[in-house]
């Protein structure tokens, strides 16, 4: 694959809409200049408060929807206020100003044939928002897996319930408590959907790292393919500063090596690749899932 | 420094000249980009004007490959952020073959980072790029905090340093710059050694030892226990090194440590500093490197300085007397 022109840029955007989103989450709708690329799901941006800040670097931040107003873009983004960073921008009002960088990273291949299975763990679930959207769009009925450990970290259910019913997405719910939906993890509603589905699957998840490694390994032992959006500490967000590794699995590693001794071809580090420009997506046969923290 | 600055009428800021020399090399600006914050140059070529800004160093390469430490390599702590990247780069071969080239092609001065864990690989190093065309100079990191072997700690010793400048130094006719640890007692001992061996210049300085732990888990926030500080926490710290590195020698001094605005560019200048690098700054605001030297010129302008190497050790010229930097008292 050739190296990829570069489209990010970063921007003012302003907050068009702030608002709670089922309780502990908020949503944020931001009014992005004209000449900021159109975000993909499962791409992310870099948010930045202005200053003065109580932090220094810039948030990575999963986009949840897209809309196009003219030529300008409405960016809509699902968090939970968790750390100093999220708390502070919790507090942006209608029209505040705050700096974007993005579109960043690889998407989820929302095109590939088959039979999409979006999976979303907890807050995971913004990127599938925007999936289940893009996929409506296109015609293309989706099932929804849902789960988390308790019904109230099903995130904004009833928001994201009424938004999938719009999109014709079957919802599926799952709690490893009970408390909501089936009683147990998404890989045991995988099992007991996959029969009912028509081949090949195309599995698009979001959500803990623990949880997508077994979606991973279910999806490898099933004949379907899986994309995983995965999350990382990271510093620049564009592949510069190499803060936001995840350990490649053999298979890739002897890949990225036969690639990098062809000369034309820039490939990466052939032991660790990159959350930020590698990902955040990646096919299930390219991490060692054994070794992702 | 107000006395100086007052005393001047405003110009227009396209009358400042910014140029400076660092040994035969010409720079456009003061303004560079640090090793290790701007990639091989062409990750950020699509925003930032490479044509405006003074110069790009260049990510460390090694002999071989590296494939960098186990996350997690980034930390955030107040003002700053601690890494521990562990030099991860493609090795001088694919340099050479695949980054060089693009990086003739950019409209840039282009300072080639290069990193060893022994003399030998940097005469190995030299001995392949010494003449290459492209790279106006080498920069060569004497500072990594954050590998194993051939780090900051092994090229604290001033004796290697004059050693290993003064054999490096036949290898290329290029100006050899010196990155230096602030992790030493004094800096001004590792700065005078290096300046004996033949370094054309200094960078003063690189990431400062730091740590932090996350206390319910009781473990680094790193993969590893310590990793390197950087960003607007270490600007007091490091300004105070490269004031007393620029003392201590006569060769240029590239000043580094938290800089993210013009003035903080021009503190640097005034403690002595020919020119800057712009680091952690970049990955909070890509074009950080172009707003420095825009606000560095407006400063200059509105102060009447036509030129920006008047500013060069202006505060020492004043302050000669009151000061003896001392490192450790």
């Amino acid at each position: 694959m050739p190296a990829a022109v570069r489209t990010w840029k970063q921007v003012v955007a302003h907050v068009r809409e702030h608002r709670a989103y089922g309780p502990g989450f908020r949503w944020l709708e931001l009014d992005v200049p004209a000449g900021f690329a159109a975000p993909v799901a499962g791409q992310f941006v870099q948010l930045l408060l202005d200053f003065p800040s109580p932090v220094l670097l810039p948030r990575p931040m999963s986009v949840a929807s897209v809309a196009k107003r003219g030529a300008r873009l409405s960016v809509g983004f699902l968090y939970a206020p968790v750390g100093a960073g999220t708390r502070a921008l919790s507090e942006l009002a209608e029209g505040a100003s705050l700096h974007l960088t993005g579109p960043l990273g690889r998407g989820y291949p929302l095109e590939e044939p088959g039979t999409p299975v979006l999976v979303a763990g907890g807050r995971g679930v913004a990127p599938l928002l925007m999936a289940a959207d893009v996929l409506a769009r296109a015609r293309r009925r989706c099932e929804f897996v849902f789960g988390a450990r308790t019904a109230k970290l099903l995130v904004g259910l009833d928001e994201a319930r009424a938004r999938l019913a719009k999109r014709g997405s079957k919802l599926h719910l799952a709690t490893d408590d009970g408390t909501r939906g089936f009683h147990g993890n998404v890989v045991q509603v995988l099992d007991r959907l996959a029969p009912r589905l028509e081949g090949p699957l195309v599995i698009h998840a979001c959500g803990p790292h623990g949880m997508l490694g077994a979606v991973a390994r279910w999806a490898m032992s099933n004949g379907a393919r899986a994309h995983l959006a995965m999350e990382s500490v990271m510093a620049c967000g564009t592949g510069v500063c190499r803060g936001c590794p995840l350990p490649r699995s053999t298979e890739a590693r002897d890949r990225v090596r036969a690639e990098g001794a062809q000369a034309a071809a820039l490939k990466g580090n052939p032991d660790w690749a990159m959350c930020c420009t590698d990902g955040p997506v990646f096919e299930s046969r390219e991490l060692d899932w054994d070794r992702v923290e | 420094m107000s006395q100086l600055s007052r005393a001047r009428r405003r110009i227009s800021p396209n009358r400042v000249n910014l140029s400076v020399r660092i040994g035969t090399l010409e720079l456009r600006n003061p303004i560079l980009t640090a090793s290790g914050t701007f990639g091989y140059g062409d990750e950020y070529a699509h925003v930032v004007d490479l044509a405006t800004i003074g110069g790009v160093v260049t990510k460390t390469v090694t002999v071989k490959p590296r494939a960098g430490n186990a996350p997690t390599r980034v930390a955030e702590t107040p003002a700053g952020m601690l890494n521990s990247i562990g030099l991860e780069n493609v090795g001088l071969e694919r340099f050479r073959d695949e980054k060089l080239p693009r990086l003739r092609k950019l409209k840039a001065t282009v300072i080639a980072s290069v990193g060893g864990e022994t003399p030998e690989e940097l005469e190995t190093l030299l001995r392949a790029l010494g003449a290459e065309e492209g790279v106006g100079a080498f920069e060569v990191n004497f500072s990594c905090p954050n590998v194993a072997a051939g780090g900051a700690r092994f090229w604290a010793d001033p004796a290697r340093l004059e050693r290993t400048l003064a054999m490096l130094k036949q290898l290329t006719s290029k100006p050899l710059i010196a990155k230096l640890s602030p992790d030493v007692t004094d800096i001004r001992e590792t700065a005078r050694a290096c300046e004996r061996g033949g370094a054309d210049a200094l960078t003063a300085v690189n990431t400062f030892v730091g740590m932090a732990i996350d206390l319910d888990q009781m473990r680094s926030r790193l993969g590893k226990a310590t990793g390197g500080l950087s960003g607007p926490a270490i600007k007091p710290l490091a300004l105070a090194r490269c004031w007393e590195a620029s003392h201590a020698v006569r060769i240029p001094v590239l000043g580094s440590g938290g800089i993210a605005s013009g003035r903080d560019a021009l503190e640097f200048l005034a403690a002595g500093a020919t020119a800057v690098q712009v680091g952690t700054a970049t990955f909070v605001e890509p074009e950080a490197s172009t707003r420095v030297l825009d606000e560095m010129r407006e400063w200059l302008a509105a102060n009447g300085h036509e030129r920006v190497t008047e500013l060069i050790g202006a505060f020492s010229a004043e302050h000669a007397q009151e000061h003896t930097p001392r490192t450790t008292s």
